[in-house]
C-alpha cells in the first residue's frame, strides 16, 4: 500500500474518531476536550509501556484504553453536570497541564518526544496492515455503540438534556449520571486513539496534540453536523484529503480554511450539512424502499 | 523575603493586565451576551499591529499605540455582525454556539499571526516601547517601567470604566441590558446599538492591553493569545461568568499568584501548577467563587 493512502486512511480514521468523542459529550451540551489531553497521556503512557518494559503493543493499547477512560470517569466526577463554559475551560487546563508535565519528564523524552516505536508485525508493510485494521475495527464498532446509543431511550434522553435540562431533569433524567458516561466513554475512546496515533507514525511528540487538534475536530463536527453521527463521518475524510489535493502553499493555510468553514457553517447553517431531519428523512427512505421490496 | 516582594510587584502588574483583559470580556458576556473566546487572541493581533507600526514608522509610540487601539476595535466591530447572526439563527441566546465561533475566530487570528507575521518567530518590541532598565531598584527588588505602567494604566482605566458603568447614561444602559434583555427594550433601550457599543468599548480596552502587554512582556509570539485566552476564561469562571469585581480580585489573584510560583519554581513547572491550582478551583466550584450574573 502506498504510504500516502495508509497515512490518508489512518489519520481519515482517528479524525473520525476523535470527532465522534467530542460528538458524544456535546449530545448533553459538552464540548470536553480533555480527550486531546486524554490521547497524550495514553498515547504517552502506551509508548513508554512498550518501550521501556516491553510489554506488547495489545497490553498497551488496552492499558491506553482503560487509562483513557479512568482519568475521563475521575474528572467527570466533578464536571459531569457543569455548565459548557466550565467543561470548556477544564478541557484547556488538561491540556497545558498535560504538556508541561511531558515537556518535563525525560522518561517519555522530554520536549524531543519518543521515536523508534517498535513495529507491530515485525516489518513496516504488517506494521501499517495491522494498525489499519485496528482502527477500522475500532471505528466500526465505536459507530455502531454510537449509532445504538442515538436510537435507544438514553440517546432521547441525552437530546432532552441538549435542548433543555431543567425540563429534561422534570423528565426524569439523572443529568449528572449520563454526562458522566458519556464523558467517561469518550475519554476511553480517546485514549485508544492517542495509542494508534502514535504508532501510526512510530513516534511521539508534543506537537501531535495541540489546540490545532481541538480545531480540526471542532471543524468537523460542527460542519459535519452535530446533531447526528454521520456527518463526522463524512466529513472528516474530506476535510484532511481536499487540502492535500492542492499546492504545499495553500495546504499549509489549512488552519486558517478550517476555521473560515467552520464560521461561515455557524453563520449559515448552524446545525451543519447533515441535520438530524435530514438523516431521519434518509432513514425513512430508505426503510420505505426495503418495505416495498418486502412487499413485491 | 525580597523575592517574594519583587514576585508581588510582578503579579500586580501582570494581574492588573488579566483584570482589564476580564472586564472586556465580561462587558461583552453581560451586554452582547457572547463568550468571546478569542478575544486575548484580538489583544495579540494588535500587538502585531503595534509591532508592524512601530517598524514601519521608525519607534512612532503615539502612531503604534494609536494603530493597535484602531485594530482592535475594528476586530471586534468586523466580528460583531457575525455573532448577531448565530444568536439570530439560533431564535435565542445561545453563549455555547458564540463561544465556539469566537475560537474559529481564533484559530484564524493564530494561524494568520504564524504564518504572515515575521516568519512565524516571536517578534520583539523595540527599547523605546519596552525597556529593561529598572526605575527603581533595592537589592533584589526592581522596578521597570512596564510594570509601573501596566499597574497605573490598568487602575485608570478599570476606574474609568467603572465610572463609565455606574455613573453614566451608556452604563447604565449596559447594566441593563446584563440585567434583564427584555426588560431593557421595553424601556427603550437599543440593544442593537448598545451591544455595538460593548464591542467598541471592549476594543479600545483590547487596544490598551496590547499596549500595555508588549511594555510588560517585550516580546509576543502567534501561541500568546491561546494561553492567555485560556487564563482570562479560567479567571471568569472562577470569579463566576459576568461578575466583573469578582473579575478583579480573581485577576489580580492570579497575576499574583502566578509570578510567586514562577519566582521559586522552574520556569516551566511553574505555569503547571498555576494551571493546577485554577483547575482543582473549577472542579470544585465550576459555577464561580463569587457566583454567575448570568
Amino acid at each position: 500500500m502506498p504510504l500516502p493512502l495508509y497515512y490518508f486512511l489512518a489519520i481519515t480514521a482517528v479524525n473520525v474518531l476523535m470527532a465522534w468523542a467530542l460528538y458524544l459529550p456535546y449530545r448533553v451540551g459538552h464540548l470536553h476536550f480533555i480527550t486531546v489531553a486524554n490521547m497524550a497521556i495514553s498515547g504517552y503512557s502506551a509508548a513508554w509501556l512498550v518501550m521501556s518494559l516491553h510489554v506488547p503493543f495489545g497490553w498497551a493499547l488496552l492499558a491506553g484504553f482503560a487509562l483513557g477512560g479512568i482519568v475521563g470517569y475521575i474528572v467527570s466526577l466533578f464536571i459531569g453536570d457543569a455548565p459548557t463554559f466550565a467543561v470548556v475551560i477544564v478541557g484547556f487546563t488538561f491540556i497545558y497541564i498535560t504538556r508541561t508535565v511531558i515537556e518535563n519528564l525525560n522518561a517519555v523524552g522530554g520536549t524531543m518526544g519518543m521515536f523508534g516505536l517498535p513495529n507491530i508485525g515485525g516489518n513496516p508493510v504488517a506494521h501499517r496492515w495491522i494498525i489499519l485494521a485496528i482502527l477500522y475495527g475500532l471505528l466500526l464498532l465505536v459507530g455502531f455503540l454510537i449509532h445504538r446509543f442515538d436510537h435507544s431511550q438514553l440517546g432521547r434522553a441525552a437530546s432532552a438534556v441538549f435542548v433543555d435540562k431543567d425540563l429534561a431533569a422534570s423528565l426524569g433524567v439523572d443529568i449528572r449520571k449520563l454526562g458522566m458516561q458519556l464523558q467517561t466513554f469518550s475519554c476511553t475512546i480517546a485514549g485508544g486513539c492517542g495509542v494508534l496515533y502514535g504508532f501510526i507514525y512510530r513516534s511521539f511528540h508534543l506537537d501531535f496534540f495541540t489546540f490545532a487538534l481541538v480545531g480540526i475536530a471542532m471543524t468537523i463536527i460542527f460542519v459535519g453536523g452535530y446533531a447526528t453521527m454521520w456527518g463526522s463521518l463524512i466529513l472528516a475524510p474530506i476535510l484532511y484529503g481536499v487540502p492535500l489535493l492542492f499546492p504545499p502553499a495553500i495546504q499549509s493555510w489549512r488552519i486558517v480554511i478550517y476555521g473560515g468553514l467552520l464560521i461561515l457553517v455557524l453563520v449559515l447553517k448552524p446545525e451543519g450539512f447533515l441535520t438530524r431531519r435530514f438523516v431521519y428523512s434518509l432513514e425513512s427512505f430508505l426503510s420505505g424502499i426495503r418495505k416495498k421490496r418486502k412487499t413485491q | 523575603m525580597q523575592v517574594f516582594i519583587a514576585q508581588v510587584i510582578n503579579g500586580l502588574s501582570l494581574g492588573s493586565i488579566y483584570v482589564l483583559l476580564v472586564t472586556g470580556f465580561n462587558l461583552l458576556l453581560l451586554v452582547a451576551m457572547i463568550i468571546h473566546f478569542s478575544y486575548p487572541q484580538v489583544v495579540v493581533f494588535s500587538m502585531y499591529i503595534v509591532w508592524l507600526v512601530l517598524r514601519a514608522t521608525g519607534n512612532n509610540l503615539i502612531l503604534g499605540i494609536l494603530a493597535g487601539v484602531v485594530s482592535s476595535i475594528v476586530i471586534n466591530l468586523i466580528s460583531a455582525p457575525l455573532f448577531q447572526k448565530v444568536m439570530k439563527k439560533r431564535g435565542e441566546v445561545d453563549i455555547n454556539s458564540t463561544m465556539v465561533l469566537s475560537m474559529g475566530i481564533g484559530m484564524i487570528i493564530t494561524d494568520v499571526l504564524s504564518h504572515s507575521f515575521n516568519q512565524g518567530l516571536p517578534i520583539a518590541f523595540p527599547d523605546t516601547l519596552s525597556s529593561d532598565a529598572p526605575i527603581l531598584r533595592i537589592g533584589l527588588i526592581s522596578v521597570l517601567t512596564g510594570q509601573v505602567w501596566s499597574l497605573v494604566v490598568g487602575i485608570v482605566a478599570v476606574s474609568a470604566f467603572f465610572l463609565l458603568l455606574y455613573r453614566t447614561r451608556p452604563g447604565r444602559a449596559f447594566r441593563a441590558i446584563a440585567e434583564d434583555p427584555n426588560g431593557a427594550r421595553l424601556v427603550g433601550i437599543p440593544l442593537l446599538r448598545t451591544g455595538l457599543y460593548s464591542y467598541a468599548l471592549s476594543g479600545v480596552l483590547g487596544g490598551i492591553i496590547a499596549v500595555l502587554l508588549a511594555m510588560l512582556l517585550g516580546s509576543a509570539s502567534p501561541g500568546l493569545g491561546e494561553q492567555v485566552a485560556h487564563k482570562v476564561l479560567a479567571v471568569s469562571i472562577i470569579a463566576g461568568l459576568g461578575n466583573l469585581a469578582g473579575g478583579l480580585v480573581v485577576g489580580l489573584f492570579l497575576g499574583i499568584l502566578e509570578a510567586i510560583v514562577q519566582g521559586y519554581i522552574s520556569g516551566t513547572w511553574s505555569d503547571a501548577i498555576a494551571f493546577v491550582i485554577m483547575l482543582v478551583v473549577i472542579l470544585v466550584k465550576p459555577k464561580g467563587l463569587f457566583g454567575s450574573k448570568l
